[in-house]
């Protein structure tokens, strides 16, 4: 295959995963319920969150952009944990504290945080912009804005303080169950891509196109924001 | 963190990062635009077909006959009445009540063959109006239960238009059939 012919097979596995760009869907039904729910529901809202990571395409972009240069287990283990405890802190103090954002605005930073790990990944803050960010800090701080976007959504609806906290708690576990089913799957993918030669070869150009994907969600956010808001 | 090949040279790095970033513009107004907007700046929409995929139904036509209902129901303190339609599913009606007091009320549905007393809530509260339309999720009988806990006559107002054959009225003894009227007004004999 040629470069050109990889090049294009990137985009259009990017674009095939961030094309339906609603990014955190939670509608129809699941909306109906979430806002007839009086009493802690432990079970439906782990479900909701487990949902939320393993569909919610922009974390799991993130989330490709983190592990892809991480060949120890020990390391996956240590920044997920820190993208863990970012969006706990913000999504628990934020639905209980009932601070709310503007939902558009977190999901196109949430975009720009998929760009900016792939942009780290090609190289570009050490060889361009000669810098060295540190990681594990953005990791944290990325964390807490997806935390927040979570929060904001699930404000979005009438949740009623009967059970509050169970439900937040509940849909936060669902969330971590989630995220090592999708982990499990990203990281099964790259085990096996990297014995073979074309994991380095391909790498800048499969990151070039994790920032198409993170660009592509910031506009449609950006849209979103100035159309709705 | 381990980085790809050093060589990589700082020129392809900031070209890879324009080149994405104007590849995925392009593909935000080519494709995203036209599908989740339906508006298209650059013909692509049409030509991709995508411009259909913004289009919600904003119609559903139904085959059944139109008709309007309206009720005055009058409770006595403790009193209950359940008052409800015959839709097939996917029927749809508009409705509209209004109560001189507060009352608890619920909106259920019971399918057809289910056990009896077997019945699905889809709104409980206590207001003394509510607006709004309902689709049935499945056939059967669809409608209000009101309960009256003040020590006051309430009067309830019920206006609805849709879908519906029947509306069947029941209180603590009486239980009745009232007569719903189409389109033009007459009024018309319940049908089973």
């Amino acid at each position: 295959m040629s470069l050109k012919h990889r090049f294009v097979l990137a985009v259009a596995i990017t674009l095939v995963l961030s094309v339906p760009v609603g990014a955190h869907p939670m509608e129809g039904q699941n909306a109906a319920f979430v806002q007839g729910v009086d009493g802690p529901a432990p079970g439906p809202f782990m479900y909701l969150g487990a949902k939320h990571m393993v569909t919610g395409y922009d974390h799991l972009l993130f989330l490709v952009g983190v592990i892809f240069f991480l060949y120890r287990l020990k390391d996956v283990v240590l920044y997920v944990s820190l993208f863990t405890l970012g969006h706990s802190i913000t999504l628990l103090a934020g639905v209980l504290g009932g601070f709310q954002v503007n939902a558009y605005m977190i999901d196109a930073i949430i975009g720009l945080s998929v760009v900016y790990k792939a942009f780290e990944n090609i190289g570009g803050f050490e060889h361009l912009l000669k810098v060295r960010p540190n990681t594990k800090i953005a990791v944290l701080v990325f964390g807490l804005f997806h935390g927040l976007g979570l929060a904001t959504k699930l404000q979005e609806f009438t949740v009623t303080r009967n059970g509050l906290v169970a439900n937040i708690l509940s849909f936060n576990a669902g969330v971590e169950i989630g995220q090592i089913l999708a982990l499990t799957v990203v990281l099964i993918a790259f085990v096996y891509w990297r014995t073979h030669r074309s994991f380095l070869e391909h790498a800048f150009v499969t990151n070039t196109a994790l920032m198409i994907g993170g660009f592509l969600l910031t506009a449609h956010q950006i849209y979103g924001y100035v159309i709705y808001s | 963190m381990s980085q790809t090949n050093k060589a990589v040279s700082p020129r392809r790095i900031a070209l890879a990062a324009v080149a994405a970033f104007l590849t995925a513009l392009l593909l935000f107004v080519t494709a995203v635009v036209p599908a989740e907007y339906g508006i298209d700046p650059l013909g692509t929409g049409q030509l991709l077909g995508l411009l259909a995929l913004a289009q919600v139904p904003a119609i559903t036509t139904e085959s059944s006959e139109y008709r309007l209902d309206a009720a005055e129901l009058e409770l006595a303190p403790s009193e209950w009445v359940e008052y409800t339609y015959r839709l097939e599913q996917g029927g749809s009606m508009l409705y509209s009540w209004q109560a001189t007091g507060p009352l608890r009320y619920n909106f259920h549905s019971a399918p057809d063959g289910a056990p009896p007393g077997y019945a699905e809530s889809f709104d409980a509260k206590e207001s003394d109006h509510a607006h709004g339309s309902y689709m049935a999720p499945f056939i059967g009988v669809h409608g209000w239960y009101w309960e009256n806990h003040s020590t006051d006559y309430v009067t309830i107002t019920l206006s609805t238009a849709g879908f519906y054959s029947d509306a069947h009225e029941a209180r603590d003894r009486v239980d009745g059939f009232h007569r719903l009227t189409d389109l033009r007004g007459n009024k018309i004999d319940h049908v089973r």
